[in-house]
């Protein structure tokens, strides 16, 4: 029996789970497919005869560029370790907390360990803390004011918030909140990530493939490793 | 060793954009031509790069113009704006979100785009290589120009010799009476040139950007060329390497001008044809000469470090050690050879083989950082200070390795350290590979 805000019937915690997060998903997925297959328009034909296979250029370019030659990383070491931090911090909350594995394991059928308590809290308040200094960095940094839109502040909202929500649900900090209804929460707040995901910066995750791969081509055609 | 001298492009440049006509487009007419010609450049790699860019500004810190000044507007990614803008107003899927919040492009970003196109962006290609998404910014670059160029507001001396070049064959007046009259000049110390052979296998080209000033690069390439015995020409109506269409981002000359090379090549029915030590030449036509012909080359085109590295190693030609001189070096990667031609090896087996002593700079081979003169930076008065910035940059990464002597295979690069080395009163030797390797042939 949920308890919380009800609606016609139906709790917020069920509208979460049910027809909210049902919706998403449908529409993550048929926002990801349009996106992704806009991408494929006729590429031209190139005629200059190749240098190196383009397409072992393109397979290695996918993992090299996670690690850039020492010349140019060393400007950007702060950005790039950041970055992969708060990364890394996402997919260990995202799939070793156990309220997350049990939410998977129910549509994959099959569970997996997962971590303490303690260690996800870590993870989720290191994360947190992580997003709030880029975010600040980016309000700060000349670079980063001249090339930043919209986009990426509600990209970061939208992406911050499944954060907050989860860690404010999981230690149950509530604010007077029942706490069904900070769950429920937390899985909007997910929906609107997956409904955002498609028409924002967040689709980078998914087209960082295709681009590595291409410029891995096209250098790798010039007889060069990118 | 032979003296190279310098040729003030600026002030050449400059009297050529004097003679330039405006052309008489209003503001939309402007926009719309620069809007066609941005759209028809824009491939489905281009909308994949564009797509994954998340502003994280890494890329600054791959260029020489961001790194020397500071300045945030040299970002790379932000030289794309113009671009980013048509493609997500008007060709991205997500196109009746983006006109919400993305205005249209005016006049005004076109006229202050010119700087971030041209004056602050060699073309390089090192940002391509540093961003995490992917993104191959430097090929991005050109597509802008286009746009710039379509619309009559390219930087007036490169379009001015871009016309030049495209109706009478020749660059700062100098065409084919010049290289003829520059082959007698050469003849006339006692070296064969075999101008205008009707075939041979090997076609060479040069650049009256080489001969503007005397005989001295063609007569070494001449002297290499007899030595290694090849059966070789040059063609009066197809030896100009550089391609000022491309530079100024005009497509129809570029196309134009790279055109008659190939026919003088055809015809002579040369088996690879050897670009001058002229930087952006060499990616226009190894790689993008044929795809604007339309069809693929019987023949290749070579660098000429290229070139001089693969016979040296096939044993053709021989050299003997450097005794004086250039005994120590460092080697500056043209980007264009380098970065975007593959032509890394053979350079170094040149030194090699010339038994220099060589240490890298911290960037060099693949990561070599700008001379900060490619693209036609050089040529643009309005780009003196970053061209200053940049070049110091590169003068601290060669002081680091303490060799006397900076080699390097490209003509632009090689006059943009000389203008840097009488800036600065530097006590380094520029010196170019042609020119080491035909004075100490074997």
């Amino acid at each position: 029996m949920n308890e919380g805000l009800y609606w016609q019937g139906m709790s917020l915690l069920d509208f979460a789970r049910g027809p909210a997060f049902r919706w998403a998903v449908i529409i993550f997925v048929i926002g990801i497919v349009w996106r992704l297959g806009a991408l494929l328009l006729s590429s031209r034909k190139d005629l200059s005869s190749p240098k190196g296979s383009t397409t072992g250029g393109g397979v290695k370019t996918l993992l090299t560029r996670s690690a850039p030659p020492h010349e140019l990383e060393k400007n950007i070491v702060f950005q790039h370790y950041t970055g992969y931090a708060w990364h890394i911090g996402m997919f260990v909350i995202l799939l070793f907390g156990t309220p997350h594995m049990l939410f998977f394991a129910d549509i994959l059928g099959f569970t997996w360990p997962t971590l303490p308590t303690p260690f996800i809290t870590f993870f989720t308040v290191v994360t947190m803390g992580i997003l709030l200094t880029l975010v600040v960095r980016r309000m700060m940094n000349p670079v980063l004011r001249k090339i930043s839109t919209m986009d990426d502040y509600f990209s970061w909202l939208v992406a911050f918030l499944p954060f907050l929500t989860g860690f404010l649900a999981f230690a149950h900090i509530t604010f007077g909140i029942r706490y069904e209804t900070m769950l429920a929460l937390h899985i909007l707040s997910v929906c609107l990530l997956l409904v955002w995901f498609p028409f924002g910066k967040l689709m980078h995750a998914l087209v960082i493939w295709p681009s590595r791969y291409k410029v891995g081509a096209a250098f790798a055609r010039k007889g060069v490793r990118a | 060793m032979s003296a190279t001298t310098t040729v003030d492009y600026g002030t050449l440049g400059e009297r050529a954009a004097a003679g330039l006509k405006p052309k008489a487009l209003s503001d939309e007419q402007k926009v719309e031509r620069a809007k066609e010609a941005m759209i028809a450049g824009m491939t489905a790699d281009m909308a994949t790069y564009l797509e994954s860019c998340i502003h994280c500004g890494m890329c600054a810190e791959a260029c020489h113009f961001y790194i020397s000044t500071h300045e945030a507007k040299y970002t790379p990614i932000y030289k794309l704006e113009p671009l980013k803008k048509v493609y997500r107003r008007e060709l991205a899927p997500t196109r009746w979100l983006n006109r919400l919040t993305t205005r249209d492009i005016t006049v005004t970003d076109l006229e202050n785009w010119k700087e971030f196109a041209y004056d602050s962006c060699t073309q390089c290609g090192r940002c391509s290589l540093l961003c995490p998404m992917g993104i191959h910014i430097q090929s991005m670059i050109q597509v802008v120009r286009n746009g710039i160029a379509a619309a009559g507001m390219a930087p007036a001396e490169l379009q001015a010799v871009a016309d030049e070049q495209k109706d009478k064959g020749s660059i700062l007046g100098a065409g084919p009476d010049k290289l003829r009259e520059v082959v007698e000049k050469v003849k006339a110390k006692g070296i064969d040139v075999p101008l205008d052979k009707d075939k041979a296998d090997v076609m060479v080209l040069s650049s009256a950007l080489d001969f503007l000033k005397d005989e001295e690069v063609l007569a070494a390439t001449a002297r290499i060329m007899n030595k290694i015995g090849a059966n070789w020409t040059i063609k009066s109506d197809g030896f100009e390497s550089a391609n000022f269409g491309a530079l100024a981002g005009d497509t129809q000359a570029q196309r134009r001008i790279s055109k008659r090379i190939i026919d003088a090549a055809v015809s002579a029915g040369a088996k690879k044809v050897i670009v001058a030590e002229c930087g952006h030449a060499y990616p226009v036509l190894r790689w993008e000469a044929a795809t604007l012909y339309g069809k693929e080359l019987p023949f290749e085109f070579l660098s000429v470090a290229e070139y001089l590295g693969q016979e040296v190693k096939a044993g053709r030609l021989k050299l003997k050690k450097v005794n004086s001189g250039a005994s120590h070096v460092t080697f500056h990667d043209p980007c264009k050879i380098g970065r975007l031609g593959g032509t890394f090896d053979e350079p170094r087996d040149v030194l090699n083989a010339l038994g220099v002593k060589l240490t890298e700079m911290e960037s060099h081979g693949r990561t070599n950082l700008c001379c900060g003169g490619g693209g036609g930076v050089l040529m643009l008065k309005s780009a003196k200070r970053l061209r200053e910035a940049a070049f110091e940059l590169k003068r601290e990464e060669v002081e680091r390795t303490g060799a006397p002597t900076v080699v390097t295979a490209c003509n632009t690069c090689m006059q943009n350290l000389q203008i840097g080395k009488e800036w600065l009163n530097w006590d380094k030797d520029i010196v170019n590979l042609v020119n080491l390797v035909s004075d100490n042939l074997a």
